[in-house]
């Protein structure tokens, strides 16, 4: 079906509040899934992987590298895919994998409704901005003849957001089922040198104290008085703030390092972690990517 | 009382384990930072080391553990300088506890962060897992061993910081400042702990009363050298030398100032009022009126709970508490910073959750870590920053800022780079950077956090002149005692008493409220002050004794009884006008007396 298909003006609306209803869906499920979690502080006594999902899960016992292997080999192939009802099904299996490697939904909903924001914009811009190709099926809002929502840009859309949306899950069984140092270190036994996953590692650590002081400056400037416009003293107030804030992560990196080599750092990690390969990681793997690769199959039968 | 350099002597007579020689030290940027020092450190010791900010203290000890190396010198550990094997090996012996412990907290789990050190020693995972686990158990922090680094609290995370040296098993222990910030709970923790601690150790800090019954060595720096090394409770007796190195905290010990008798008649009178305000719970005139204020962090923990507090213009409040109890949330909350629920107005108007311009305009809130508020390139600018953020014409800022300054004893510091000022100025600075917007309510949170006694002392003299409302957050009671007439204890996101700092003093029960026990400062408190008032004096008087004794070619000895004057150490007690009683001593009583047989004796046989 292409052509030209006038619609009511009415339509315009709620396909401008698409975007918004996405965004907004995403944090009342956050909002749910939070009040579920309660207010009671976990038990910190027990390692939080064990802990998060109460139980553990066979993706839980599997070997961190073939894991590593395996979703990321997983994750191209989803994202090769070219049609929504194959990125649809790529995303219904990523939530039944998400379900048995019992991992809390909190923790998903969270990291798409990081992405919701950005990607819930392609449902009204690709749409509106595609090329128009003779193939095409384009609403046209009465008389608004300028303003033309091409189908195959709404198509585009989903199609993307369903192939990021697919990935993001992907990424809560890669991460969540292992402590962080383990996975790093599959990662460094697969050939990442092994300073730059150590960096990783103390990254993610700071992150945090990073956040926390910025916001905390923030605080001591907004106090004070001061208030964002495009203006000559907001730049060059940003501009102190950002400059004070490199040289405060400037100094505690040297005390960090030098914290480190008191401890007696002698420039690697120290990680006894070891790893046993087992049959049942080599048929998990197998699983996996054979799902890749028949999804990727049944995606050229529907494109041929 | 000087003795530069003096080595010092004493009990212990252990084994050499660090000699320092001729020390010298210069900062990439060609500031001497050390100079000549010589020190000899033997197992068992229990060094405080002392002195102004900036005096060289925390390069020393990084000194003494290899993090840096000598310009001129040497520092010897067990016999041999630090390079090669014998640094590597020296620094798995010696721990040392940085002032920030987000600086040394870098696992990702309390787990990692303290096994680090014993997997660096080479343990076995299985000895590695009893270390972490014997470690954390010490320092109460077993429960917690899973957690991230990140979701501690700030004293948690420091004794989380010294768990992680103290399973390593280190044989000298440094700690930089190692209670700043802590409520008393947890500085009880920390000082049981050393107390039990069997090795040497080695403690920066100003604060001279948790030292004293942990430290006998006192080890002072002024500008990169040793002024003093002797007995730390010689030095606690002399006030002099105290003062000359910025460590004199006797003005804490209030009673002795005449200033402090007549203000607290003030206060008390002022506190009687408010004791009548609070009971009648009169609102109508507060400048700050909170009801049912609650808040949640993002994580669904209730931090605060039902909260009503009604405070009045030029009221002086303190908000006391143990850590965690939600004192800084609140703070935040009244800020309009954090999105609470319940109703607060500020001087009349009604302030909505997150949206606090119009409490900014008239509030100054001095931050626990004076560098978050500390973002300009010069002096002049951090000050007038406010007010031109508040639009006030250029003039008008100059006039500010220069008032501001001065109040703060900063005037001459305009074009000053903030980030290159000691310790205590910058903190000065923070608060002239408030003051400029002329606050109707002024917030300190832990205004002394980091300041040595003489920063303090200042600090307190300027607080005291400043017309205008005040919300003070602090562990540190005499800034309570001295700055406010009201006093909230906080608990666990709820006020739990709120009464005059009087009655809040008087309170039997402080020590069952959690973080508010003082009894070991009150302890050494006491025995400073006895020992700075132990003086020497001469009276004339009567002595029984018996001892050999020459009558021209006659030599005996028997008990004799004879009259004679030299001097005698006392302990006593200063009165209200500054005058001093002595204890009733017997008349006769026995003593060294070097020489007096060599006297002439004349009396009856």
């Amino acid at each position: 079906m292409s052509g030209t298909l006038p619609v009511s003006v009415l339509w315009l609306l709620p396909l401008l509040l698409l975007p918004l209803a996405v965004y907004s869906g995403f944090r009342m499920l956050i909002g749910i899934a939070r009040k579920e979690q309660g207010a009671e502080e976990r038990d910190w006594s027990v390692p939080q992987i064990e802990f998060e999902g109460g139980e553990i899960s066979a993706v839980h016992r599997w070997d961190v590298r073939f894991k590593l292997a395996s979703f990321l080999l997983l994750a191209f192939l989803i994202v090769s895919l070219q049609h929504p009802q194959t990125a649809g099904a790529a995303l219904l299996l990523a939530l039944v994998g998400y379900r048995l490697a019992a991992i809390p939904w909190r923790r998903g909903l969270k990291r798409l409704l990081g992405m919701a924001g950005f990607l819930s914009m392609f449902l009204l811009m690709l749409p509106l901005t595609a090329v128009q190709q003779s193939s095409d099926l384009v609403l046209v809002f009465g008389s608004i003849d300028w303003l033309n929502f091409n189908l195959r840009g709404l198509d585009l859309a989903i199609l993307i957001i369903l192939r990021a949306a697919t990935v993001a899950l992907l990424m809560e069984p890669l991460l969540a089922t292992a402590p962080l140092p383990v996975t790093l270190a599959g990662l460094a036994r697969m050939g990442v040198p092994r300073r730059l996953t150590e960096l990783l590692l103390i990254t993610h650590r700071y992150l945090y104290v990073f956040l926390h002081e910025a916001r905390r400056m923030q605080i001591g400037m907004e106090v004070r008085g001061f208030r964002k416009s495009t203006s000559l003293a907001t730049l060059r107030s940003v501009g102190n703030y950002v400059g004070m804030l490199f040289v405060r992560s400037f100094e505690r990196t040297e005390r960090v390092h030098a914290a480190m080599l008191a401890r007696g750092y002698q420039g690697h990690w120290p990680q006894p972690i070891s790893f046993n390969v087992r049959s049942g990681d080599y048929l998990k793997a197998g699983l996996v990517i054979g799902i890749g690769l028949l999804l990727v199959i049944c995606d050229q039968f529907l494109g041929g | 009382m000087h003795q530069h350099m003096k080595a010092a002597e004493f009990e212990h007579d252990n084994r050499l384990l660090m000699q320092v020689e001729s020390l010298a030290y210069r900062y990439p940027d060609g500031t001497q930072a050390l100079a000549g020092i010589n020190l000899q450190v033997r197992a068992g010791d229990r060094i405080a080391l002392v002195g102004h900010n900036g005096s060289g203290k925390t390069t020393l000890v990084k000194q003494l553990c290899g993090l840096l190396l000598p310009d001129a010198g040497s520092v010897t550990y067990k016999g041999a300088q630090f390079v090669g094997a014998h640094l590597a090996s020296a620094r798995l012996e010696i721990g040392l506890l940085f002032q920030d412990p987000d600086d040394q907290l870098f696992g990702n789990s309390l787990y990692e962060d303290v096994a680090f050190g014993p997997r660096n020693q080479g343990q076995s995972e299985v000895d590695v897992d009893l270390a972490v686990r014997q470690a954390l158990k010490a320092v109460g922090l077993e429960a917690l061993m899973f957690k991230p680094p990140h979701a501690l609290s700030y004293g948690q995370k420091k004794r989380a910081a010294l768990a992680g040296l103290l399973a390593m098993r280190p044989s000298l222990l440094i700690l930089d400042e190692p209670t700043a910030n802590l409520d008393s709970v947890q500085e009880q923790i920390f000082l049981d702990l050393l107390k039990n601690y069997a090795g040497t150790l080695i403690l920066i800090s100003h604060d001279l009363i948790f030292l004293y019954e942990l430290c006998e060595r006192a080890l002072v720096l002024d500008s990169g050298r040793v002024h003093h090394d002797y007995p730390l409770k010689e030095l606690v007796a002399h006030r002099p030398s105290l003062r000359e190195h910025g460590l004199d905290f006797s003005f804490r010990f209030a009673e002795s100032r005449q200033k402090a008798e007549t203000v607290a008649v003030e206060r008390r009178k002022f506190a009687h009022k408010i004791e009548l305000d609070v009971s009648a719970g009169s609102r109508s005139s507060a400048l700050v009126d909170v009801r049912s204020l609650s808040y949640r962090y993002p994580d669904g923990t209730q931090a605060l709970k039902e909260i009503d507090l009604a405070i009045k213009p030029s009221e002086r409040l303190a908000l006391v508490g143990a850590n965690g109890a939600g004192k800084s949330t609140l703070l935040m909350c009244l800020l309009g910073i954090f999105p609470f629920s319940g109703e607060y107005r500020f001087a009349g108007k009604k302030i909505l959750p997150g949206k606090g311009r119009a409490v900014w305009r008239q509030t100054g809130m001095v931050f626990q870590d004076c560098a978050d508020q500390l973002v300009c390139p010069s002096c002049y600018d951090e000050v007038a920053f406010a007010p031109r953020q508040f639009g006030v014409a250029e003039e008008q800022v100059r006039e500010r800022v220069e008032l501001a300054l001065k109040m703060v004893k900063l005037d001459g510091f305009e074009e000053r780079v903030p980030l290159h000022l000691s310790g205590g100025e910058r903190k000065r600075l923070a608060l002239a950077s408030v003051l400029s917007l002329q606050p109707q309510l002024l917030i300190l949170d832990e205004p002394t956090a980091g300041l040595d006694p003489q920063g303090e002392e200042l600090l307190l003299d300027i607080l005291s002149e400043i017309d205008a409302t005040l919300i003070l957050v602090s562990h540190d009671i005499f800034f309570v005692r001295e700055l406010t007439q009201r006093t909230l204890v906080m608990h666990a996101g709820e006020i739990a008493l709120d009464y005059s700092t009087k009655s809040f003093f008087a309170d039997k029960n402080l020590t069952s409220l959690n973080g508010l026990d003082y009894t070991y400062r009150d302890r050494c408190a006491l025995q400073i002050r006895e020992l700075q008032h132990r003086h020497e004096h001469a009276h004339p008087h009567r002595h029984l004794h018996e001892h050999s004794h020459r009558h021209g070619d006659l030599v005996h000895r028997h008990p004799h009884e004879h009259q004679h004057e030299h001097e005698h150490s006392y302990v006593h007690r200063h009165a209200d006008q500054g005058a001093h009683q002595h204890p009733i001593q017997n008349e006769y009583h026995e003593h060294d007396h070097p020489a007096h047989e060599e006297d002439d004796h004349d009396h009856a046989h």
